[in-house]
């Protein structure tokens, strides 16, 4: 388990999503990474029946990279639970089916091949909702590091080595909220520290899934935005 | 890139796959009893001696459970409860129990679905926000044998919360021990009941094993 | 060489029998010749005993006219030497003795040269140094040192650094096994033999790293390197005379690697080369290199 960055890659004027991903393949292979099987990260929304008080979703996700494993996020609105399970949640899930129903139009997944450099993990990730393409979601996860704020200048470089294109020197909002992993060092001082930010913490896959909920939630909004066609739109890191 | 044209199985479709060849444990065959305080020492000697755990003499466990259920209009509630060890560091146990299913008398044992789920200690936030409401809490403290695919559990239930002043440790229920002779299963394996009444038949002189009638009892 | 031993034999026995008739003719008459006409018994037994003379005289004849005479003289070996002169001017021993006794200057002199050339060299493992002094006892031996010795250097080290935590295992008797946590970043386990640093594993952080297991490798790629760079170091910081010092030096050159990924190479200024961090760190400045970096 180390350390990942989710970059959304806009795909260039007059190119389509699997050229791109293609090209952005070939261009790994020739640094050296070695393909390794392909990988899939789904995300499926519950949303409360419209009688049911407040508007609480869930968001279950899965990660092949964990297959064992279900990762859910409960969004009040003011706060997110997470919760990782075995992957009999999902039969729990379907349980509580009568107060949460799934929204398949928003299923939202990301998946393609994956590659190994060294010690870095590279995933070209072509993310479709409902079947449609789009966009592509880069993973590079440093599995030796542990800390995101001491691994992120590599990753940054890497990226930039490979994608050609000038990556900001700030590490990733997501990794500047305060830390909320109390819930392995709940007597950890570290905690009641405002400073303490995620970038100084132990990563942990929820981290992961947290990332790809976050950047899902891009796309979508994208969606909504622009009635659909995402494809090719500049996107925000 | 041919490797990426073939179908990425996702894990939706595993699950589907494994519960459609009956591979998840998702059947409790369970029969119960209760043994007084001033036997329980001979229950667990002859435990000792039935079971597979001879060398390493009984699994001491001590958890704290929380029932709750999850009410929606028109439904029935949705009963799960949350188990967390005491005396190790262990993941949560997130449980749904299903309606427990006497069947007739021919039928060994009772039978209800159950779905177990290992999770992270946020479960309880996660259920409260969710809607959940807590129903009722106790800890249980007791011995775990094992025979074959065969659990049993003697253990003793006390109130959590509830301790008057003065008084040293928590409070128990009762002056008797549960006993519990459980087994997880993937559905259609009703040959383990039979498996299950010769285990209890053993205990007889000790302990009477039975299909207990919740509803009868409330 | 067999008639030799019979002629020898026979003058033998010649001589013993001639022994006996003067033995028999000191004694004079016996008490057991008897009383009467114990001189004639005398005499008989007188003549026997010189025919036994006669005997082995001819005896002795016969074989000696057997005999070959030798076509060269025997070899004496040393026995030989016995006959010659002895005295010191007649022998050509003194030249022989000076030249010996330059060697053995010479000898002296080159090991000495060599001793202080090794000395310079401290790529070494033995802890035996020579020197002029004779009867030097004090040799600071760093691998049979208690292990209250050891316990109180490896307690030294821990208070003086807060990211690093060290824990101290004696699996196979007094030999210390020290886990060493660098920050967030790595496990080392260090194996000592006395003072002496053995061997030197290191894993990534989320790796399991316990005494049964010290010699399994990481299986990150990164820290396999690290592990390489690690028993350079530890070569190079071996010092036997000042065995402390080598470990406390050591230490504070492992500990620079607490910051192995935050980092770039002093020299080309990136943080990755084929995939890995600088890896290598500078034995005096303690500065990060990429091994391929290191020695242009």
């Amino acid at each position: 388990m180390g350390v990942t960055v989710l970059q959304p890659y806009s795909v260039p004027e007059g190119q389509t999503g699997p050229q791109t991903i293609e090209f952005l393949a070939k261009r790994l292979l020739a640094l050296g990474a070695v393909q390794a099987s392909t990988f899939i990260v789904d995300c499926e929304t519950f949303i409360p029946n419209p009688q049911h008080g407040t508007p609480k979703t869930v968001h279950v996700l899965h990660n092949s990279e964990y297959p064992a494993s279900t990762f859910a996020v409960l969004d009040t609105g003011t706060k997110q639970v997470p919760l990782v399970a075995d992957a009999l949640f999902d039969l729990l899930m379907l349980k509580m089916a009568p107060a949460h129903t799934s929204k398949k139009q928003t299923k939202i997944e990301s998946k393609g091949a994956r590659f190994e450099y060294g010690d870095f993990l590279i995933k070209l990730g072509s993310v479709t909702m409902a079947e449609n393409f789009k966009g592509i979601l880069l993973e590079v996860e440093y599995r030796p590091c542990v800390i995101p704020s001491n691994c992120w200048e590599l990753i940054r470089e890497l990226l930039q080595g490979f994608l050609g294109v000038s990556i900001p020197a700030t590490i990733p909002p997501y990794f500047n909220t305060p830390s909320i992993m109390s819930m392995n060092h709940p007597k950890s001082s570290e905690i009641f520290n405002p400073n303490h930010t995620k970038q100084n913490d132990v990563y942990q896959p929820m981290d992961t899934i947290n990332q790809y909920l976050e950047h899902f939630g891009n796309f979508r909004k994208q969606t909504m935005l622009s009635g659909g066609t995402g494809i090719g739109a500049p996107l925000r890191s | 890139m041919s490797t990426l044209s073939g179908p990425i199985s996702t894990a939706k479709d595993a699950l589907s796959q494994a519960v459609q060849s009956h591979i998840i444990p998702n059947q409790e065959y369970l029969l119960q009893g209760s043994i007084l305080d001033s036997s329980v020492e001979h229950l667990l000697h002859r435990l000792k001696g039935l079971c597979d755990n001879v060398d390493t003499g009984p699994e001491p466990f001590h958890d704290h459970e929380v029932c709750m259920s999850l009410r929606t209009p028109n439904q029935m509630a949705l009963q799960l409860r949350v188990r967390r060890s005491l005396d190790c560091d262990a993941p949560h146990q997130l449980r749904y129990i299903g309606q427990a299913e006497l069947g007739d008398r021919s039928r060994p044992t009772l039978v209800r679905s159950s779905i177990d789920v290992a999770c992270t200690s946020t479960v309880m936030d996660f259920l409260t926000e969710l809607g959940c409401r807590v129903d009722f809490e106790y800890t249980n403290r007791g011995y775990m044998f094992r025979k074959g695919r065969m659990k049993i559990t003697v253990s003793k239930i006390f109130k959590t919360g509830s301790n008057k002043p003065g008084e040293m440790g928590p409070e128990p229920i009762s002056q008797s021990y549960l006993v519990e002779l459980s087994v997880l299963a993937p559905t259609g394996q009703d040959a383990i009941g039979e498996e299950m009444r010769a285990f209890a038949e053993q205990l007889r002189p000790l302990v009477q094993l039975d299909k207990i009638d919740y509803k009868r009892l409330g | 060489m067999d008639s030799l031993n019979n002629a020898l034999s026979a003058i033998k026995n010649l001589r013993s029998s001639v022994g006996h008739v003067f033995e028999v003719l000191a004694n004079g008459v016996q008490a057991h010749h008897g009383d009467d006409g114990r001189d004639s018994k005398f005499l008989v037994q007188f003549q026997e005993l010189f025919n036994n003379v006669n005997l082995n005289l001819r005896e002795v004849e016969s074989v000696i006219n057997g005999l070959t005479p030798p076509p060269a003289p025997f070899n004496l070996g040393h026995t030989a030497a016995l006959a010659q002169e002895t005295t010191d001017e007649r022998q050509a021993l003194y030249s022989q003795l000076v030249n010996s006794y330059k060697w053995v200057d010479k000898i002296h002199e080159y090991s000495f040269l060599a001793n202080n050339i090794l000395n310079c060299n401290s790529l070494r493992r033995s802890y035996i140094s020579y020197s002029n002094k004779r009867g030097r006892l004090q040799i600071s031996s760093c691998n049979n040192t208690s292990p209250q010795h050891v316990d109180k250097v490896l307690n030294e080290l821990s208070l003086n650094s807060l990211q690093t935590n060290y824990k101290i295992w004696r699996p196979f008797g007094s030999n210390a096994v020290v886990i060493v946590n660098i920050g967030r970043i790595l496990k080392a386990a260090i194996v000592f033999k006395g003072v002496m640093i053995e061997w030197v594993t290191v894993k990534g952080f989320d790796e399991s790293l316990d005494v049964d297991d010290l010699w399994t490798e990481s299986r990150y790629e990164v820290f396999r390197k690290v592990q390489e760079q690690t028993h350079s170091a530890m070569l190079h910081f071996f010092s036997p005379t000042l065995p402390d010092l080598a470990v406390k030096s050591y230490m504070t050159w492992i500990h620079s690697y607490n910051k192995l990924f935050t980092e770039p190479c002093r020299r080309c200024g990136k943080y990755l080369y084929n995939a890995l961090p600088p890896t290598w760190r500078d034995l005096r400045t303690l500065e990060p290199f990429h091994e391929e970096c290191k020695n242009c």
